[in-house]
């Protein structure tokens, strides 16, 4: 396991990984999916650590039988969703055309 | 009541069980699965075929067998019982279920598959010595598999005593015995490609049920969700730790207990995703851009499944009352077949016994696949072995039979005892051996051979300590030993242990001399684009496998060839096989 097992390609990568172009893709990337993660397994956490340590909180009622807990359940479904669907959109329309292009620069013939 | 099952009183009276019906309906569902795995055996070929379907599994095919695997007898029948007895604290495990999914997505989905390998070891060998890595990967993978296929054989039993009312030790053990033979059968026949017609079936039927048994309550409270859930409260059962059906408290409880439910969570939460035979799927799409949208997809799915369990879960205390659905916890999985009984009637219960059946049949034909894959591709590495060139496709289908045969045996053979516990211990093990490393590997990158080794054998081993001195090996009267009590460990262990990993992982990394600043580069740069340099030996073998994928010349795993197509020709086997050789011969 090292760069001399495969000096091509290896420095290959390790020319496109410092490049400007992989450095902005991995810029989005990253940025995105821990603006993400924070979002959702902070909310998620949360609001789990409420049911534990807040019961009372989460008890409340709101209309009829539903109460802050289920209703927080029912958000976390639908937090799910968004969250699976704005990643796809975003990494459709932003991400992959610039993981098009670092590839082709990658895969290209060697200079 | 049989002993088999190690039920605790009281004695469960199945009143609602229609062999007449259930056993000609899964003789039919038998035969039909066969017909639907039979239809691709034709395209398994080359051994590419056999373990990841030669990577042409396309985004909706993957969607739908994905979102099928967090719909197993643990989630389906368990949980909702759960609800049922515990209420708002047990349907928080589906929320738990569904973060990782999403976990599932961000973090394994897209970049796994543009890593194009087959196996785990494929993965923590970019970052590591090959053999240590490929070692490690066939440890965890194989433990894992061992855990959860004992735990799915024992599954198949309950179902043959809740749905179909057979309680004698014999009958149960040779059920088993013949349902375990035929899911080897199935994955023998026709590897990844069967397995996912297999999985993609059998979420049709369990969406189906679950949308039809949705139908049927929302029907019997004139589609008003309010009222069920009032009467869900009205007829709660009383559990000693008090608490409405609605709220929390039933099984988060009061002062340190909390910890307890909330440790469950977490580690389902953070383990699920990570559990090989489920992510590995991601490398028989098509693309990383067509894992991600299969994952996003399924999570979907599964969201939308697991909001209608819940309300049916809810609504079966509803109808039942107090007194009919599973009091117990070892009796949590009477509420569904009766609440099925009363909505549905006889025909109903043993049309879905097949379904029921099937859902286990779809994760240990998963797992197998899984297991066959690790021993092909890191075990027989990390031995020194090199699989012969043409025998290899036979080797396989010779190794699936052999594993397959003999987890069933002893599957069967573990029956008798409590191992209940297998299913919290293998998530939590693959949320301390295998998210640490995965997350260094692709980020981190400093971590080397040393990090992983700590991870994988410092985590295990402090992770089967703490669970030997846990609640589900000793004390309570459904452990495995409940005459004995040595248990200081009320939490999930995966509290704990998960993150142990990620220190264990870190002070391993700086404690050892070794950086490759290429092979991460390499790495970040793959998973990221799914791109290959060219000229890259090391690649080699993923070039062929992409060749494979993507048609002659295809240079990358990313270059998938169009859905759908016809099964490779000869030719790109032969090739792979040459141009494997020489980086497995390191």
């Amino acid at each position: 396991m090292s760069s001399t097992d495969s000096p091509a390609g290896g420095d290959r990568y390790v020319a496109v990984h410092g490049s400007a172009g992989f450095k902005t893709l991995q810029r989005k990337t990253n940025s995105f999916l821990i603006r993400a993660s924070v979002l959702f397994f902070g909310w998620w956490f949360i609001g789990t650590s409420l049911a534990a340590f807040a019961p009372g909180f989460f008890r409340q009622e709101i209309a009829g039988p539903v109460n802050v807990g289920l209703l927080f359940m029912f958000l976390t479904f639908v937090v799910v969703v968004t969250v699976c669907a704005s990643y796809l959109r975003y990494a459709a329309n932003r991400l992959d055309p610039l993981t098009d292009q670092v590839r082709a620069e990658l895969e290209g013939e060697p200079r | 009541m049989s002993t088999i099952l190690a039920d605790p009183p009281p004695p469960i009276d199945n009143t609602w069980a229609v062999p007449g019906i259930a056993i000609p309906a899964t003789i039919a569902a038998a035969v039909a699965v066969y017909f639907v795995v039979r239809s691709v055996r034709d395209s398994v070929r080359t051994p590419d075929d056999f373990l990841i379907a030669n990577r042409r599994i396309g985004p909706v095919q993957n969607a739908v067998a994905l979102a099928s695997a967090p719909l197993m007898y643990s989630t389906l029948f368990i949980i909702t019982g759960h609800i049922a007895l515990n209420g708002y604290d047990a349907a928080m495990l589906l929320t738990a279920f569904t973060t990782s999914m999403v976990l599932g997505v961000l973090l394994f989905a897209s970049p796994i598959r543009n890593l194009g390998g087959y196996s785990l070891g494929d993965i923590f060998a970019m970052r590591a010595e090959e053999r240590s890595a490929r070692r490690a990967a066939a440890v965890v993978t194989l433990l894992i598999y061992g855990m959860f296929t004992i735990i799915s054989l024992a599954a198949i039993a309950f179902i043959f005593n809740r749905w179909f009312g057979l309680d004698n030790v014999a009958g149960l053990g040779a059920s088993v015995l013949v349902v375990g033979l035929v899911t080897v059968l199935y994955a023998y026949m026709a590897g990844m490609a069967g397995v996912t017609r297999l999985l993609v079936f059998k979420a049709i039927l369990t969406l189906t049920v679950v949308l039809v048994l949705t139908l049927l309550v929302l029907a019997e409270f004139n589609l008003n969700i309010f009222d069920i859930l009032d009467k869900a409260e009205a007829n709660r059962k009383d559990v000693p730790a008090g608490y409405d059906l609605l709220g929390p408290g039933r099984e988060f409880g009061e002062g340190q207990h909390r910890l307890v439910h909330l440790s469950k969570l977490f580690c389902v939460a953070v383990g699920v995703a990570a559990i090989p035979f489920l992510f590995m799927r991601n490398f028989a799409t098509t693309s990383g851009k067509d894992a991600r949208r299969s994952a996003g997809w399924a999570s979907m799915i599964v969201v939308g499944i697991y909001m209608c369990m819940a309300l049916v879960g809810f609504a079966s205390v509803a109808v039942l009352g107090p007194e009919r659905i599973g009091v117990i916890k070892a009796h949590r999985d009477i509420s569904l077949p009766k609440l099925v009984d009363e909505l549905g009637g006889p025909v109903m219960i043993g049309v879905l016994a097949p379904i029921a059946l099937l859902t286990i049949v779809g994760v240990y034909a998963a797992l197998l696949i899984n297991a066959v894959t690790c021993v092909t591709k890191d075990l027989n590495v990390a031995r020194g072995r090199k699989p012969g060139r043409a025998d290899e496709l036979k080797d396989i289908r010779r190794n699936t039979l052999r594993i397959g045969i003999g987890s069933v045996l002893v599957g069967v053979a573990m029956l008798p005892v409590r191992t209940h516990i297998f299913i919290p211990t293998s998530i939590d093990l693959a949320g301390t051996a295998i998210l640490p490393a995965v997350v260094y590997a692709l980020f981190w990158r400093r971590f080397n051979t040393a990090g992983l080794k700590w991870i994988v054998y410092g985590g295990t081993a402090l992770l089967f300590f703490l669970v030997i001195f846990s609640n589900g090996v000793t004390g309570p009267e459904d452990a495995i030993f409940p005459g004995h009590d040595i248990k200081f460990v009320d939490i999930e262990p995966g509290l704990i242990t998960v993150p142990a990993g990620f220190l264990l992982g870190w002070l391993g990394s700086i404690s050892s001399k070794e950086r490759d600043d290429a092979a991460f580069a390499e790495m970040q740069v793959r998973a990221l684009t799914g791109g290959l340099a060219p000229g890259a030996r090391k690649d080699a073998a993923r070039a062929a496998a992409a060749a494979a994928a993507g048609g002659p010349g295809g240079q990358s795993p990313n270059g998938a060839g169009p859905n759908g197509r016809g099964p490779a020709p000869g030719g790109p086997d032969d090739h792979g096989n040459q141009t494997r050789t020489p980086s497995e011969a390191r």
